[in-house]
Order: C-alpha cells, then sequence, then structure tokens
C-alpha cells in the first residue's frame, strides 16, 4: 500500500464525523399534523395539503404578519379605470419545476381553477368580467367593480389558497386531483420517494429566485431554502413522536399533543407557539329540522357554553395556550372585537338557559349530537359540548363515531329518524376566521349553500357584501362589529374558545416562521 | 399430495370472493363518505356531488361491484381515491416492513416459547413452572402498545440501543440497520405470542408426557432430553403448529398497534388509516389480500400436520 492512500484514508476517516455532521445539517426531518395524502391543495382544504402545497407552489401575493398581501411571485399591480381593470406582472426568473419558464397564462389558469373551488375565489371570480394573459407577463382582470381585496385573495394563505402551477396542470377540472406536482415554489416534491403514511420528500428547488423585497414573514417576503432535502415522517403515535424527538430522531414536530409539552421542555426541547391564529371552536346546528330550525332556542344554548372549559379541556391549564372571549373573528386580530358577545362572557347560568329553552318553545324533543371519538382534540371537544347541552337540559343522544362517519352524515338534511343530525363540533384555524372572505361557518347562504348546519340570513349575507365593498379599515371594522351582534342574533355556529398550537424543536433549529409550518428560511446546526 | 394442494388453493377462490363480497357490502353500507371528506367544509352539496361523481361512487352497487371485481380478477387492485395512486403500488411498499415485523416475530415468539412451555411442562408444578405461566399470565394480558412504550422507553430513550421509531429496508450488505428497527416492535408483539405458544405448548407436553409410550422409553432407559425433544415434542406439535396457523390472525391485529406505536409503515397502518378516511379501493384491496394470505397460511399450517404426524394423509 502506498503511503499517500494511508494518509489520504486516514484523513477521511478524521473528516468522516464533520463531513456526516454537515450533511445532517442540510436535511431537515419533520412529523407533519397528519398523514400527507391528497396532494392537490386546490382539490381539498386539509391542512397538512395546504402547507405541502405552500412548499411546491407559489403564490402571486404572500401574506405577512399582520395579514396584509404583498408581492411574491409579483412584480407589481396596476389598477386603472376607476379599479375596474387590475394588471399583475410577473417578476423575471421564475421557473417551474420542470424548467418551463412560468407565463402569465399559466397563472390566469391556476387562477380560474383556485376561483372555482375557494370561497374567496369565487368572490373574485363573482366580481370578474374577464381574466386573461395579454402577453407572458401580464395577468389581467377586467372587474365588474372595483374590488380592492384581489391581492388579499390571491395571496390568502389558508386553505384553499391560489396556489400557481403550469396551464396543462391547471386546466384539470378542478374537481379532480392534478396528478403531478410541479410548482414553481422553493422545495420540490420528490414523487419517486413517496410512501403514503410514511415519509414525503421533498428536495432543494435550485432554480428558485427568492422575492427581491419585503421581509420574511408568513408566506410573504423572501424564501430562502436552507435544506438540501426536507423529510416529512408520519408518525402516528404522539408518545412515539415524542421519543423521537427527544432522541434525536427528528427535528421538529408541527402540533405536539399538549400533555407532551412538559416533558418536551424538560428534555430541552424548544416549544414555541408559532401561529397566534390558533384553533377556534365552533358548534354548529342543524337548522333545517327542529328544535334548532329556532334562532331563539339556539341563542339560548349560547348560555350553556363555557369557552373556560373547553380550553381547559384540550389546553389545559395554562393560561398562554388558550383564549376565551372569542368571538366571530380571531382575537387579536384587525377584525376582532368583543362587540355584541355578552351572552359568552360570565358565569354560566343552566337553570336561566332551562327556563330561556322553554320559553323559546323546546318540548324536550331528541337532539342528536355527533361526537367523534378518533381524533383526541375533537373527542375532547366534543365530550365537554356534550356534556353542556345535557346541562342546558336538552335530551341529547351522544352519537359516537370516527370523523369520517361525522363528515359523512353530517351531510344529511333529513330529520333524525332519517339518519339526520342535530349539533355537532369542529376546529377551525384561526386563519380561515381573520375576515368574512374566508369565513364559512358565518355565511348565512341557506339549504343552497354549502355550508353545512345550512344557516339562513340574509342580513349576514348583505354584510358581507357591504364589507368587500368597504373603503377601508375603519368601514371593515364597523361592518365586522355589526357581522358579530347578527352572528349572535342568528347564531350560524357558537365559538368554543380559542386554543393555540405550540409546536416543537429541537434547540439547533433556528429560523422557524412564524405562521403554519413553513419551511423556508429555517436552519439547523 | 400434490392433489390435495391443487385443490386447497383452487377452494381459496370462493373464499375470497365471498370476503370480497363482504367487504365490499360492508363498506357500501357503512357510514362515511370520502368525497366529503375530500370536498372540505366549503364545499357546496353540489361540490360534493361533483367529487363523487369524479371518483365513481354515484353508480349502483353492482355495476361497482361488477367493475372492481373484473379488475382484480385481470390483476388490478383500483387506484386510491385519496392518493391516485395504484393500490397494489401502495400495498407492494408496506409488504416488506410487514413480512418482515411477523417473520422476525414468529421465529422470536417460537424460540422462545417452545423451549419455555416443554421447560414448564418437564417440571411440572415447581417454582419453575409456576414462573413460567406467570410470565405467559402477564404478557398476554399487558396490551401490545403498553409493552412497546415500555421497551421504547427503556432500550431507545434511556439506554439508546434501539431507535425509537422507524423502518429500514434489508440489505444483505448491511442487515443490521433493518434489525436493529425490528428488536423492539418484535419483542413487542412477540409477548403474547409467547405467552398463547408457551402455555399451549406445555398443556400439549403434559399430555403427551402422561401416555404409555414415554412410560415405556422412560423405562428403557433413555434420557430426558431425548424424550423431550424427539418423541414428546414432535407428537405435541399438531396442536402447537394449528395455534401458530390461527395466532397468526392474531398477529395481523396486534401489528396494528405495533406498527403505529413504532412508526412501521406496514400493510396494518395502511389499513387503518385507509379506514379512517373511507378509502375504498384500499381496504378491499388489503382485506382481499390479508384474507387469501390467511388462507395460504392455513394451508401450510395443514401440510406441516403431515410432518409430524405420518398418520395425516392427504
Amino acid at each position: 500500500m502506498k503511503r499517500r492512500t494511508v494518509l489520504q484514508g486516514i484523513g477521511a476517516a478524521l473528516a468522516a464525523p464533520r463531513i456526516a455532521a454537515a450533511q445532517a445539517a442540510r436535511v431537515l426531518k419533520f412529523i407533519p399534523q397528519s398523514d400527507l395524502t391528497v396532494l392537490d391543495p386546490i382539490w381539498t382544504t386539509a391542512y397538512v395539503t395546504r402547507n405541502h402545497g405552500f412548499m411546491v407552489f407559489d403564490t402571486l401575493f404572500g401574506s405577512d404578519g399582520s395579514f396584509k398581501a404583498s408581492p411574491q411571485m409579483a412584480a407589481g399591480m396596476t389598477v386603472e379605470s376607476d379599479g375596474r381593470l387590475v394588471r399583475i406582472t410577473l417578476r423575471d426568473g421564475l421557473k417551474w419545476h420542470d424548467g418551463e419558464k412560468v407565463l402569465a397564462r399559466d397563472c390566469a389558469a391556476s387562477i380560474k381553477r383556485w376561483g372555482a373551488r375557494d370561497s374567496f375565489g369565487q368572490t373574485v371570480m363573482a366580481v370578474t368580467d374577464e381574466l386573461s394573459a395579454p402577453d407572458d407577463k401580464t395577468i389581467q382582470f377586467r372587474l365588474k367593480k372595483p374590488f380592492a381585496l384581489l391581492a388579499d385573495a390571491l395571496g390568502k394563505s389558508s386553505s384553499n389558497f391560489a396556489a400557481m402551477m403550469p396551464e396543462r396542470l391547471a386546466l384539470t377540472d378542478p374537481f379532480k386531483q392534478i396528478t403531478e406536482m410541479v410548482g414553481s415554489g422553493p422545495y420540490k416534491f420528490k414523487a419517486d420517494e413517496r410512501n403514503v403514511g410514511h415519509l414525503v420528500v421533498y428536495e432543494c428547488n435550485a432554480a428558485y429566485v427568492p422575492s427581491p423585497t419585503g421581509t420574511a414573514s408568513w408566506t410573504a417576503g423572501p424564501k430562502i431554502a436552507n435544506f438540501d432535502r426536507v423529510e416529512w415522517h408520519v408518525i402516528p403515535d404522539p408518545s412515539t413522536a415524542a421519543a423521537a424527538l427527544q432522541g434525536g430522531e427528528m427535528d421538529w414536530w408541527e402540533t405536539p399533543t399538549g400533555d407532551l409539552l412538559p416533558t418536551l421542555r424538560k428534555a430541552g426541547i424548544t416549544v414555541a407557539i408559532q401561529d397566534p391564529t390558533g384553533l377556534i371552536g365552533c358548534m354548529r346546528f342543524n337548522q333545517l329540522q327542529p328544535p334548532f330550525d329556532n334562532p331563539a332556542i339556539r341563542r339560548a344554548i349560547i348560555g350553556a357554553i363555557s369557552q373556560e372549559d373547553f380550553n381547559l379541556t384540550i389546553a389545559g391549564d395554562d393560561p398562554a395556550m388558550s383564549r376565551t372571549g372569542v368571538g366571530v373573528f380571531t382575537p387579536g386580530t384587525p377584525l376582532a372585537s368583543d362587540v355584541g358577545l355578552e351572552p359568552l362572557i360570565g358565569k354560566r347560568d343552566y337553570d336561566k338557559v332551562k327556563r330561556d329553552l322553554a320559553a323559546a318553545g323546546y318540548k324536550g324533543e331528541k337532539v342528536v349530537f355527533l361526537a367523534p371519538t378518533d381524533l383526541a382534540v375533537l373527542k375532547m371537544q366534543g365530550d365537554i359540548a356534550g356534556d353542556a347541552l345535557k346541562r342546558a337540559g336538552l335530551n341529547v343522544e351522544v352519537q359516537a363515531m370516527d370523523w369520517g362517519s361525522v363528515v359523512g352524515r353530517r351531510t344529511n338534511k333529513g330529520p333524525i329518524d332519517k339518519g339526520g343530525w342535530n349539533v355537532a363540533c369542529t376546529f377551525w384555524t384561526g386563519g380561515d376566521h381573520l375576515t368574512p372572505a374566508g369565513h364559512t361557518f358565518m355565511r348565512g347562504t341557506g339549504e343552497a349553500g354549502g355550508n353545512w348546519g345550512w344557516p339562513s340570513s340574509t342580513v349576514l349575507e348583505d354584510l358581507r357584501t357591504q364589507w368587500f365593498d368597504a373603503p377601508g379599515l375603519a368601514a371593515q371594522q364597523k361592518l365586522a362589529q355589526a357581522m358579530q351582534r347578527q352572528v349572535m342574533q342568528d347564531v350560524p355556529y357558537v365559538p368554543l374558545g380559542q386554543v393555540l398550537q405550540a409546536t416543537a424543536f429541537r434547540k439547533n433549529i433556528t429560523g422557524v416562521p412564524n405562521g403554519f409550518a413553513m419551511f423556508w428560511n429555517v436552519r439547523k446546526g | 399430495m400434490f392433489a390435495y394442494i391443487i385443490r386447497r388453493v383452487i377452494a381459496t377462490i370462493p373464499v375470497v370472493a365471498i370476503v370480497a363480497l363482504f367487504i365490499f357490502s360492508l363498506l357500501y353500507f357503512a357510514p362515511g363518505d370520502p368525497a366529503a371528506i375530500i370536498a372540505g367544509d366549503q364545499a357546496t352539496p353540489a361540490d360534493v356531488e361533483r367529487i363523487r361523481a369524479s371518483l365513481g361512487l354515484d353508480r349502483p352497487f353492482v355495476v361497482r361491484f361488477f367493475e372492481w371485481s373484473w379488475q382484480v380478477v385481470q390483476g388490478n387492485l383500483g387506484v386510491s381515491i385519496f392518493t391516485n395512486l395504484p393500490v397494489s403500488k401502495m400495498i407492494a411498499q408496506r409488504i416488506e416492513p410487514s413480512l418482515s415485523l411477523m417473520l422476525l416475530t414468529l421465529t422470536f415468539a417460537i424460540s422462545v416459547a417452545v423451549p419455555l412451555g416443554v421447560l414448564a411442562a418437564w417440571k411440572h408444578g415447581t417454582w419453575i413452572d409456576r414462573l413460567v405461566m406467570m410470565f405467559a399470565v402477564f404478557f398476554f394480558s399487558v396490551p401490545v402498545f403498553v409493552v412497546g412504550y415500555l421497551l421504547a422507553y427503556t432500550f431507545a430513550l434511556q439506554l439508546d440501543w434501539f431507535p425509537v421509531q422507524g423502518y429500514t429496508p434489508f440489505s444483505i450488505s448491511d442487515p443490521w440497520p433493518w434489525l436493529r428497527n425490528l428488536v423492539l416492535p418484535a419483542a413487542a408483539l412477540g409477548g403474547a405470542f409467547v405467552a398463547l405458544i408457551a402455555r399451549i405448548t406445555r398443556a400439549t407436553m403434559l399430555e403427551v408426557l402422561s401416555q404409555d409410550y414415554i412410560r415405556t422409553a422412560r423405562a428403557k432407559g433413555v434420557s430426558q432430553r431425548p424424550i423431550l425433544f424427539m418423541h414428546a415434542l414432535k407428537n405435541a406439535a399438531v396442536p402447537i403448529v394449528t395455534i401458530i396457523g390461527i395466532g397468526f390472525a392474531g398477529l395481523i391485529g396486534g401489528a396494528v398497534v405495533t406498527e403505529s406505536v413504532f412508526a412501521i409503515p406496514g400493510v396494518g397502518r395502511l389499513v387503518v388509516d385507509a379506514i379512517l378516511r373511507r378509502d375504498y379501493p384500499i381496504i378491499q384491496g388489503v382485506v382481499l389480500m390479508l384474507s387469501f394470505t390467511y388462507v395460504l397460511v392455513n394451508l401450510c399450517v395443514d401440510l406441516l400436520y403431515t410432518l409430524f404426524d405420518p398418520r395425516i394423509r392427504y
């Protein structure tokens, strides 16, 4: 053996740990909130798909921490003809993951696909006379009337967000899933390594050109991909996920359960609340069937709801992890207020609720409550809600079932003897309740509308329409207060409090952005 | 024998067909709607209906069943509603981890349980017998996930001997990572199986050891080891093999829990996830495959009888 070979071997052996550490620093191992089954962020509203979508697809506008839109793929936007002609120009150097240039017609087709599914998108398309691409870099909206929220709509960060994709994919029926993951986002999806229910892999998009302007915040500003590879490891069991994080097998766990937070902190894991909008619990009534077709009965039920009870059960006694006094809009955001929330606040008086129910005409009819059992947070929410309804004196039949059954069952508009239902609860992210644009549960579109429970309120719908046309924040806030008062009258749903979700990552992970799980600007090492 | 095997294999066809019809009917009439799950809360009834139509879920039962059956006959298990991936591909991804876990569990269970059962029978009534039976009752009573958590806490988190979770595919050049990932799950899953086999082995051995021919062997001066392992165990093997075969079904059920606790991407987790989101093609494909496998395992058990008991002829 030559001396030089021996020396090279020794050198390589000495350098190996540092090389391995450097390589490990370029791989991020992440435990997502749930399995990623659907990849198309337009086809489903699942939050895990939204998070995946922001890895792969970029948006024309981003949304920052103060929920203001700022250009992302867009270089700029001009508004002419009294607000009826809007032109959005694309930045230079944008490329799809397959190497093709991003063209305006790709984006126009993407907006149309999004506009067919998303409620904010549908509003945009309803005020749009023509959406076109007069050249490769310009997207042009001819509007029926001025629409000041266009950039906000195109930059919304909650599901479904306006994901830009090549025209050949964007022309897919919005009710069918696209078959390829070709976007222009900071990471590329590795289809060949996908193992559903176990592993999802992304690799750095070397051709990505980050936005040259703005400050990185939520989905706005420069998105810098610092990892060669991001691996999502699906670990269904919370205890196992916690152990994997403690043992260094994983770097970041998106949604640790509340009971494990003290253990994680004790083990030196960083536990942080990155998303101040959290989750907002909602109780929904089937308003097509008695007794909740009677608004006085729905109003009486508000008196039985203790947001403290829900928060304590779900988030524990740490006051930093939940908020009460939650109304229609996400606490701490521009439209939130406590106007009209008096029935939700203060000590609960169940005798009064019983009297109110009797006065409203409740005669002891059976009330079917759909209670999911397979998702821990929803199970806890169901337990408290069922108990509150019973304490209110309702003749409640709690029907326990898995979440899939609840989702199927609640589409049934019929009476309970024909498989119908009366009450069900769920969570929305606070990001969905920022404004009336994406706030599905305050809609009053009735039986023709898509919202299970089918509440009907022309007043709420009128206020919502006015809100889109409001000239500024002050006017929007005034209308938001009117909407909140009306929600407490019509009771399309009852807010059950806000729970903040912690995220947990190892000490060597830095730069985790505020908001939901996003992977740009994160570093390891 | 060959004719018997052929007959048994052919007999699996109606069994699998009945299972197929049963599982298809069960899923058809079960509550839940994948289209509603996909569409989300904002969707209108018309949106849900369009998704349902695009997935072919709006067609009559008979049409869907015969279409699916025809696909299956052609070797096509369909496409997952949610992932858009072929079910056969998804099952293929999961077969290796599940098979690895089951084989390792079986190897561990048999190699521990049979000697323990023989030992307990040999030392019948002594403290050794009681200790073995106590062990068996304990592992039979404690749920798999509790054993799993205890093992993970001790050997992964505290001692750092094994990883907490995950799976590494088998490699001939370096099987250690594969084995390292499976030791704790196999031990957790194998605990109850060891208890079951050890109890059956002990009971059967006790019965055999009281037979006249054993007494004769002892009278002729045959030593203890040949009596136990050559004369008694071979004759006690038929019930033991039977219980191993029956236990295979339990192993499939237990594997679902073990795969979740140790985050192993096996068939068990695949089917549970599919059930929760109503991904019918996956559920149908996996149940069909498992029922076929179960029938084959029982066939193997029946064939093994002839090895242990020459009086059995097919």
